[in-house]
């Protein structure tokens, strides 16, 4: 039983995670806070949901729903973010709040406003036996496409030259500016793969969770709590949020129902009273 | 974050316009130009609160629909539950707002803008998420049955839309007046100095966490208030009151009226308000032409409809 | 004794930048501190105002302990600072900024009632404080509007304004033209009648004008402390400052 818990909350992390670390290297880099990553993860469920019914194939639909969302986030970034880089930060943030709009009556016109579902793939539509219990694979397959990401972004960041580029321009600014490391295009793959990977979360818990105009926000919340609480701008804080909130909501929605709401923000509380800054500094 | 110039005259010459069109189109309108103007008032005093944080403090809050909530479901708890008179009723959940805000903005007033934001936008959500599943609080479908204020012992009928929508005009009066009198003291210097440079301002020896506190707990009470008039001109309370985008109308309604005149926070939600009615009424994609909107005015018009009239003004002298 | 900094020191990571500095400061003294780039100034300077914590040592001022004082306490003791990076209020007029640094003088910042452009004491003081530092012609002048020279000068004022005991200034002089640096070099001489002032400055010609003592700070010691002829006679500082 505790087994089946911990996956899923190992699930609802991976999620978490996929969402919170595009938004956080985001903010490293370009020190703007995309509240229009929850309409990203909202529109790659959507757009996921459209290819996965013109070709009745779910994997269609992951492959090429990120691919989309990435590109929104170059369009976006090439039309709107590159111009306003030096702008007043607040400024920046406001019109990532005005994109929330766009995009949330977007979805609306174009896919109407009832909630859509998407089938698990036929493969993983099975419950796999763990020590006797059922447990829907599709969920173990969410948790590894999460690891996957983990390890390829490690892989990526730790062992490239372009990903020491990413880590040096998060670490230290200014130094990557002096060093002209922090060019134009790191920042426009980078957007771009923060996009792709709200995308990926999207169309990959839309089998479980739906497809419906307001996921946006529901989802947009949790994950600043893991970026406020990780720490904006760490990677490593990303994962170590995702993870605490992950847990602490799926857990406590099974133990501590009446307080599981009001638990998370808890956690976000003392995080500010006692690390203003988030678990890892930048 | 820049605000409009600091110009107390303007500010008293536009209250005032406005002010003559509302009392003009309350006597001479229909019942609903009648119930739409006390709307607006109220949208109005909620503007004002959000514009007071944002210019006062450089506190921009994605959340202070909760405060409207927390206004209007004490309202309708202490007038059906413990009978309360309404009037009270609006000055308890002053008191109430503000007690409560000064207790989050000890949490959170020392954050820097855009962290201020994205809390107070996770709070606004948490308040949401747990009006619509309280029971106590009727849940999705809310709270009915809330009365307005009886003044028939002095022969004023509150339930004639003129007469509540003068009587909310006057609680707008009311705050303005307050505000207008912080923003030129000390205090409001100091907060408008603290959203300019907060760095200086410890550096001198002022009390930034106090001031902003303060100044948070303040548009909190004030935020509560329209709530609580909210209700009673509405006579029922749906949760959907706290939703994120009540938030962020009002972020709107400040932004196109230019942030930091007061005035201009009522000139704002009026346009907003108009529009966005309007707007409604024709086609169902008004949030689209909302966001372009809201986007344009961001990145072109920095001081909004206040800067507008700033400069028509210098044109006429 | 005014403030004493006693057997300072701080690292970041593996750097020393601040060994064992010990500084003293008397009443109505203008004192300087100068090193090459990388000596450790700015650090020094952030330790003495409150900005950054050190490792080790302690700070007391006018006898009490400030060592951990954040800058807001140290400020309402009576140390006031002006910064090498100008930081004033971009739109508030030059009146506007000295009657707002006065409501912490006159300590009213927390009044609600009282219009301050009707405030006469402060206004008047604003006034006189604008007339002290040059800048009566331009009470109506946003801040941001003002050449960069003035704007020094503002940054001082409010500083001043504060009725400060004891001045921090941090490179008073950066970024001006021979001249401007004359006005501020005036400036400093007068106000150094009426306030205790510690001066960090790179510029030596500046320090050996002002400051009747001197520290010379070198990769985070000090090496030398002394008066302006000692210094310039000094070999040691000869040495490390060949051509400063």
């Amino acid at each position: 039983m505790i087994l089946i818990q911990f996956l899923n909350a190992l699930q609802f992390s991976m999620t978490l995670f996929l969402l919170a670390v595009g938004l956080t290297i985001i903010f490293g880099l370009m020190k703007i806070v995309n509240l229009a990553h929850g309409s990203l993860y909202m529109i790659g469920a959507y757009i996921g949901l459209s290819i996965f019914n013109y070709t009745e194939s779910f994997w269609l639909a992951l492959i090429f729903s990120p691919i989309f969302t990435a590109l929104i986030g170059a369009f976006l970034y090439t039309f709107l973010f590159r111009h306003i880089q030096n702008a007043d930060p607040m400024k920046q943030v406001l019109l990532t709040f005005g994109l929330i709009y766009i995009g949330l009556d977007s979805v609306r016109l174009l896919w109407g406003t009832m909630s859509h579902s998407i089938s698990t793939p036929s493969i993983l539509s099975n419950p796999v036996l763990l020590i006797d219990e059922p447990y829907p694979a599709y969920r173990l397959f969410v948790i590894t496409v999460g690891l996957l990401v983990l390890f390829s972004l490690y892989v990526i960041l730790e062992k490239t030259k372009i990903g020491a580029k990413v880590r040096a321009s998060v670490d230290d600014p200014e130094t990557a500016q002096l060093l002209q490391i922090n060019t134009d295009k790191i920042l426009f793959y980078t957007f771009a793969l923060g996009c792709g990977l709200a995308g990926l979360a999207g169309i990959t818990v839309a089998p479980i969770l739906g497809v419906e105009p307001g996921m946006d926000m529901e989802v947009l919340v949790l994950t600043l709590i893991v970026v406020v609480v990780g720490g904006p701008g760490s990677l490593k804080g990303a994962l170590i949020g995702s993870l605490l909130i992950g847990f602490v909501d799926s857990f406590g929605k099974v133990y501590i129902p009446q307080l599981a709401q009001i638990i998370i923000y808890a956690v976000m509380a003392l995080t500010l009273l006692f690390k203003p800054d988030g678990l890892y500094k930048r | 974050m820049r605000a409009v110039n600091y110009n107390p005259k303007l500010r008293l010459q536009l209250l005032l316009i406005l002010l003559s069109i509302s009392i003009i189109a309350n006597i001479f309108g229909s019942y609903f130009t009648r119930f739409f103007i006390a709307e607006i008032t109220i949208l109005s005093i909620f503007a004002i609160s959000l514009d007071f944080i944002a210019s006062r403090g450089g506190m921009v809050s994605l959340g202070h629909a909760m405060f409207l909530g927390i206004g209007a479901y004490s309202t309708a708890i202490l007038s059906i539950n413990y009978g309360i008179s309404p009037l009270s009723s609006t000055l308890s959940t002053f008191i109430i707002g503000a007690i409560i805000g000064l207790i989050i903005g000890y949490f959170i007033v020392f954050l820097d803008g855009i962290f201020f934001i994205m809390v107070t936008l996770a709070l606004g959500e948490m308040f949401n998420a747990w009006v619509f599943t309280s029971d106590f609080l009727g849940g999705s479908d809310g709270i009915s049955g809330i009365i307005r204020p009886d003044f028939s012992q002095i022969g004023i009928d509150m339930n004639n839309p003129l007469t509540f929508s003068f009587y909310v005009i006057l609680w707008l009066l009311g705050i303005y007046f307050l505000l207008t009198k912080i923003t030129d003291a000390p205090l409001g210097r100091n907060l408008d100095a603290i959203r300019q440079n907060s760095h200086r301002i410890s550096a001198i020896g002022g009390y930034t966490k106090a001031y902003k506190a303060i100044a948070f707990s303040l548009s909190a009470g004030i935020a509560s208030i329209a709530g609580s008039l909210y209700v009673q001109l509405n006579g029922f309370i749906s949760p959907e009151l706290t939703h994120w985008t009540v938030s962020g109308e009002g972020l709107i309604m400040i932004i196109v009226g230019g942030i930091g005149s007061i005035s201009g926070a009522i000139l704002g939600a009026t346009v907003v308000h108009i529009i966005q009615h309007e707007l409604s009424n024709i086609i169902n994609w008004w949030m689209l032409v909302i966001g372009f909107g809201f986007i344009f005015i961001v990145l072109f018009m920095q001081d909004g409809l206040w800067g507008l009239l700033e400069r028509i003004q210098k044109k006429l002298k | 004794m005014l403030l004493s900094l006693n057997n300072i020191n701080k690292s970041f990571g593996a750097i020393k930048v601040l060994n064992n500095v010990n500084i003293i400061s008397e009443r109505k003294e203008c004192i300087g501190i100068i090193g090459p780039n990388g000596a450790g100034k700015s650090t020094l300077f952030k330790v003495i105002s409150g900005n950054l914590k050190q490792d080790t040592g302690d700070i007391f001022f006018n006898n009490t302990n400030i060592t951990n004082f954040n800058t807001e306490k140290r400020a309402r003791l009576g140390i006031s600072q002006s910064f090498q990076k100008n930081s004033l209020f971009p739109e508030m007029t030059v009146k506007e900024s000295l009657a707002l640094a006065l409501t912490h003088k006159y300590n009213v910042s927390f009044n609600i009632f009282n219009s301050l452009v009707n405030n006469k004491n402060i206004n008047t003081d604003a006034i006189n404080i604008a007339k002290d530092i040059g800048l009566s012609d331009y009470l109506e002048t946003k801040s941001d509007n003002l050449a960069y020279g003035l704007q020094r000068q503002l940054e001082l004022g409010i500083a001043i304004a504060c009725n400060p005991t004891l001045l921090l200034l941090d490179e008073p002089t950066a970024g001006m033209s021979p001249l401007e640096t004359k006005e501020i070099i005036k400036l400093i001489k007068k106000l150094s009648i009426n306030y205790s002032i510690i001066l960090v400055e790179h510029d030596m010609e500046v320090i050996y004008e002002l400051a009747k003592r001197i520290y010379v700070l070198d990769r985070g010691s000090l090496i030398f402390e002394g008066d302006q002829k000692s210094v310039k006679n000094s070999e040691l500082v000869q040495q490390k400052y060949l051509g400063i």
